[in-house]
């Protein structure tokens, strides 16, 4: 038996927010309610919530220099609307993301919040180097991606604090984001990668930043991976030290879904494909749909 | 909040009802009982409601959440101006338990409303999170793809699906559609 929520608060503006949030220590931030109200359906204790899917605001505002900031509690169908084909790394990720039914009323808020390794939204906002910025009575932070990730399960918000926005710099024009999983819908990734870098005129990549998920306690940048592909030729040779190194740039674990030892394998092989050194073995994301049916 | 169109006669925001499922509500309350508690986690989608015209699972909204919104369950997609839709489901035998169409339609009008010239692909993409282990997606595709032919007040030269068998829904006459299903 579900034991029931015997507090529910709605804040109408962000100061509500940091009020109501602030006066019981019981009570926790509700968004889109798709991961905290199935958490609380498997036993975890939810007795207040603090309803933060109302507040107002553009779910996406782009600032002059091409900064993007991205609203923490907006759906994420809102979001990729409001993305309008910038941060196609992003766009992938949501694509893929568990179904229709749930983008409608999940975010990025709680999808960071809750912590998981496997979280579809992380690697693109860890690879573009996201910063979080967070809010409570009477305080405000920001907090860059790399040190809000603190192991499964666990991220840097404190209690009274709720995560209001991120703020990504220009995204870079070559970007994605692929996820290996049981099933196109509905499924939680085994292994996930999200990239961008820049291409120079001589087809070397520069300000390459990768990003993976489901192979560590967090998702992790790829940060050998990334040496091998800085400034170097796009050649099969580059592309496969490149895949080669992602295996010391992880710590992949047994579980349910998949072995430590085919998360290895799948890892290097999504790199490469990504790459564009062995063709793609999956179907590719619906993201140029989703990009022209959720205006 | 409205469902249906008509305002609930109580107040959203009480407490006690505020912190409720939406779907919860929608079957105790409101005595709306076409959405079905299939999973209570969002994996299935039996109980999907629109929720101001977009598909959401009403097992993972609390009602104080949508109380300035409008809900629409299967109940009123005919008002809704779906009532060619849920034709169609029969006509294309695209029901066999039921237990998920509630919830099915309900995606399939989303899309609808969004995108009047779906690809059977976008219906693939809206029915992500609708499960049905019965009839399967097929039928429910030749359906939507052929509401969404009429509405445009053409019978299609070509269904789409790459299989030559002309415009889906060509109910009575001779269509592939019994062979390629197993006539089932």
């Amino acid at each position: 038996m579900t034991a029931p929520i015997t507090s529910m608060h709605i804040a109408r503006t962000a100061d509500d927010a940091d009020r109501l949030l602030s006066t019981g220590t019981e009570a926790v931030p509700l968004a889109g309610g798709t991961d905290l109200l199935v958490q609380r359906r498997s036993g975890r204790s939810v007795p207040a919530v603090v309803d933060l899917s109302g507040l107002d605001g553009d779910p996406v505002t782009r600032l002059e220099n091409g900064a993007l900031r991205l609203a923490a509690t907006a759906s994420l169908t809102d979001i990729a609307a409001g993305l309008d084909g910038r941060f196609p790394a992003l766009l992938d990720a949501i694509a893929v993301f568990a179904a229709e039914t749930i983008r409608n009323r999940a975010t990025l808020g709680g999808n960071l919040a809750t912590g998981s390794p496997a979280a579809d939204t992380v690697p693109a906002l860890l690879a573009a180097d996201a910063v979080v910025e967070l809010r409570g009575r009477d305080r405000r932070r920001q907090v860059t991606m790399v040190d809000f990730l603190l192991g499964p399960r666990r991220v840097d918000l404190r209690a009274g604090e709720w995560i209001e926005s991120l703020w990504l710099p220009a995204p870079p024009g070559a970007g994605g984001m692929r996820k290996v999983a049981g099933r196109r819908a509905q499924a939680i990734s085994l292994v996930s990668l999200a990239w961008q870098w820049e291409l120079d005129p001589h087809g070397r990549r520069t300000a390459v930043r990768l990003a993976m998920g489901a192979v560590a306690p967090t998702v992790v940048r790829l940060r050998r991976a990334e040496a091998v592909l800085e400034g170097a030729p796009s050649t099969p040779e580059v592309a496969a030290q490149a895949a080669a190194a992602v295996s010391a740039d992880i710590r992949p674990i047994d579980d349910l879904r998949a072995g430590a030892d085919y998360r290895r394998r799948c890892a290097a092989g999504l790199l490469r494909e990504v790459l564009g050194d062995v063709p793609p073995s999956t179907p590719s994301t619906p993201s140029a749909q989703i990009r022209s049916t959720h205006r | 909040m409205r469902v249906n169109g008509r305002p609930v006669p109580f107040d959203p925001r009480d407490p006690q009802l505020a912190a409720t499922r939406l779907l919860d509500v929608l079957r105790d309350r409101l005595g709306l009982t076409g959405s079905k508690e299939g999973c209570g986690v969002g994996e299935c989608g039996a109980c999907a409601v629109l929720i101001d015209g977009r598909s959401a699972c009403s097992c993972l909204v609390l009602t104080g959440q949508v109380a300035g919104n409008e809900i629409t369950t299967v109940e009123g997609l005919a008002d809704r101006g779906h009532g060619d839709l849920q034709a169609a489901f029969v006509r294309h035998h695209a029901v066999q338990c039921g237990y998920c169409i509630p919830g099915v339609l309900t995606s399939c009008a989303a899309l609808l409303e969004r995108n009047a010239t779906p690809q059977r692909d976008d219906v693939t993409t809206a029915l992500g999170g609708n499960l049905c282990r019965c009839t399967g997606y097929q039928r429910f595709t030749d359906a939507v793809c052929d509401v969404a032919a009429a509405r445009r007040g053409a019978a299609p030269a070509d269904d789409g699906d790459g299989d030559g068998d002309g415009p889906v829904g060509a109910v009575g006459s001779a269509n592939s559609d019994g062979q390629r299903a197993g006539g089932s």
